[in-house]
């Protein structure tokens, strides 16, 4: 039975233990948070141990793997801190706010053979799964355009005071939000060899972008633009499209739902020429819990197979984190030189 | 006593954009049913059709549905609704917004006046960051009971999320307090929708809650049902609870015939919620339900 702990008991720190909680060779028995009514209704009403201090919860309760799901300016101290008592780490995406400080931590957990992982949960969704598969056995040929677009009503006023509506503290739209897909990018198609064309937009924030867009550009002749805007009323909840142009055809791809288009009849026997639709349904592999989605689920079954060596650390690992952080942080050098142009 | 549940209950899912298939489909839906008047021919429809029992998210948009109940009670006088709480996505962005206990504070004392806050305030006896969280649980309930007042309601719901997040989280206090509080407050029983059937039932019997209510997609698909259909087939025959279904027809993907004849065939359902946005497709799916169930249901009135 592994031990583990949640630092930052907050909504994604509540979703994790719920679903960790659930899992056969798991046991959560403390949490961290530095809000009083949180550690207090932990403690009455889950029976786990809670801490204001992690370093403190990490001393004492003899661990193996922490979940850090605070505000991402506080990751990098909280990641430091619990490799350095040589446990494993699921970390909330984005990483870490600057990639020099991931850069560390890969190094870092790569010294304390820990297990690691960032919460790149869309690279576990059964559609974008089956996306990547045809991807990775070049089904389209080759790739010639694409648009990762993401949209949202999380923020529709301006909300000071909130750490996601702060500079500096890891708020914003492209740090916070935008995350998602641009790490999807690079999970699908690869990092970009050259960003340009960046645009970050405040709609009702003050302090913070709400809107994201920019081109990517690669040396083997892609092209694609990514766009994301977090304050649009008109979607009910985060919403992702991704469409992709290959010289064979084409992928269009939400988190339910795929259509492909194929040129000429393609190799693989289950499509045809022409378009093709796949529901969720149609492919969805059966998942042992439930909450908000089998892939969130599947995030954290990853993680714990690894922990138990059933499976190679692989899919969002540190040093994927960090490649995620390095786009970024180009995104936000090409906003800056525009600005100055 | 046991209240009996409807055999056939109307959902509301695909009037919010709801489709746990399709963004495309659901964004139609959402268009289609930006106009409340949209929605109550819909409602109205069904109740034509002599489905009279109504499961309903506590999205903002059906306290206007509520007030249109309330102010025609002659014509919906054997209305009975299942509420299904929270809509999860209000508090989703609130939580973004705001934080966890911005959030709290805000729908407590949504729609109060200044006065009605203060007394919440007031029974309470602290402020919200000193409370009790069960105490805060039973506020927030009642909050979003409000938009159901003066109607009958036949059960209260706990909305799958929720549900699943405390099964998670074995949270036993906080459903065993919100089963009393659905009790003791509204004199009706608790209720529980999850997509992970199996589980809830053992957990639910380990909280000494004895023949609940649990909702639940059950698909010929095995869609949305964790961890297996076979589960789901092996809990509804041995387990003694008040199953219901939801997602028969798995947002589309099974052809509706087949998609009724099986969960018509398995054991003990109690009740069946389905949504449609037709006058057609409710009389069908109805009569379908009707006639895989014999002699149970009552007759439909007018399709």
């Amino acid at each position: 039975m592994l031990r583990g702990g949640i630092i930052g008991f907050g909504r994604m720190g509540i979703t994790h233990c719920s679903i960790l909680n659930s899992h056969p060779d798991v046991r959560i028995v403390s949490i961290s948070d530095t809000h009083g009514l949180v550690r207090k209704s932990a403690q009455k009403y889950l029976g786990v141990a809670a801490y204001e201090d992690h370093d403190k919860m990490l001393q004492e309760m003899n661990l193996q793997f922490v979940v850090v799901a605070t505000p991402t300016a506080s990751h990098k101290e909280m990641v430091k801190v619990a490799l350095a008592r040589k446990v494993h780490v699921f970390v909330e995406k984005p990483f870490t706010l600057n990639p020099d400080e991931s850069r560390e931590l890969v190094s870092l957990a790569e010294q304390a053979t820990a297990v690691n992982q960032v919460g790149y949960v869309i690279r576990f969704n059964d559609v974008f799964m089956e996306v990547k598969k045809l991807l990775d056995m070049h089904a389209l040929g080759d790739l010639v355009m694409f648009k990762m677009e993401m949209n949202g009503p999380t923020v529709l006023r301006d909300t000071k005071g909130n750490w996601r509506s702060s500079k500096g503290t890891g708020g914003g739209c492209l740090y916070d939000f935008a995350s998602h897909a641009i790490d999807l990018i690079n999970y699908l198609l690869g990092p970009p060899d050259r960003i340009t064309g960046t645009i970050l937009q405040s709609i009702h924030s003050a302090d913070v972008e709400d809107a994201v867009g920019t081109t990517y550009i690669y040396n083997s002749g892609l092209r694609g633009n990514i766009l994301v805007n977090w304050s649009d009323p008109s979607y009910r909840k985060p919403t992702h499209r991704f469409e992709v142009l290959g010289r064979e055809g084409k992928i269009i791809a939400d988190l339910h739902a795929y259509k492909v288009f194929f040129r000429r009849k393609p190799r693989l026997n289950e499509f045809s020429e022409g378009w093709n639709e796949r529901y969720i349904t149609d492919f969805a592999e059966p998942c042992r819990f439930y909450l908000r989605g089998f892939e969130f689920t599947r995030q954290l079954d990853h993680f714990v197979d690894c922990m138990c060596g059933r499976q190679r650390c692989g899919i969002a690992s540190f040093a994927q984190g960090l490649e995620t952080d390095l786009v970024i942080a180009h995104i936000r050098e090409d906003a800056q030189n525009a600005c100055r142009n | 006593m046991l209240a009996e549940i409807d055999r056939i209950i109307f959902g509301d899912n695909q009037f919010f954009g709801i489709n746990h298939m399709s963004e495309e489909k659901a964004q139609a839906q959402a268009e289609r049913f930006k106009d409340v008047h949209a929605i109550l021919k819909v409602i109205d429809a069904a109740y034509d059709c002599g489905i009279h029992a109504f499961m309903f998210n506590t999205h903002d948009r059906v306290a206007e549905i509520c007030d249109h109940f309330r102010a025609n009670p002659q014509k919906y006088s054997d209305l009975r609704l299942y509420p299904s709480m929270p809509y999860a996505h209000k508090y989703a962005n609130a939580v973004n917004e705001k934080g966890m206990i911005g959030a709290l504070s805000e729908f407590l004392f949504a729609g109060r006046t200044v006065g009605q806050a203060v007394t919440t305030i007031v029974r309470s006896g602290r402020s919200i960051v000193n409370r009790d969280m069960i105490e805060v649980m039973k506020l927030l309930v009642d909050a979003e009971m409000r938009m159901f007042r003066g109607l009958n309601v036949r059960a209260v719901f706990l909305q799958n999320i929720v549900t699943d997040l405390l099964l998670g989280l074995r949270a036993k206090p906080i459903i065993i307090e919100f089963a009393d509080h659905a009790q003791s407050t509204y004199g009706v029983d608790a209720a529980f929708n999850t997509m992970n059937m199996p589980r809830l039932v053992d957990f639910l019997e380990e909280c000494g809650i004895r023949n609940p209510i649990v909702c639940s997609s059950i698909n010929k698909a095995g869609y949305l049902m964790s961890p297996s259909r076979q589960e789901y087939e092996r809990t509804l025959a041995t387990k003694q609870f008040r199953p219901m279904a939801m997602s028969v027809l798995a947002s589309g993907a099974i052809p509706v015939d087949e998609a009724i004849d099986y969960v018509c065939s398995l054991p003990n359902i109690q009740g069946i919620v389905f949504g449609a946005s037709s006058r057609t497709h409710i009389s069908e799916t109805r009569q379908m339900i009707l006639s895989r169930w014999g002699t149970r249901t009552v007759p439909c009135t007018i399709s």
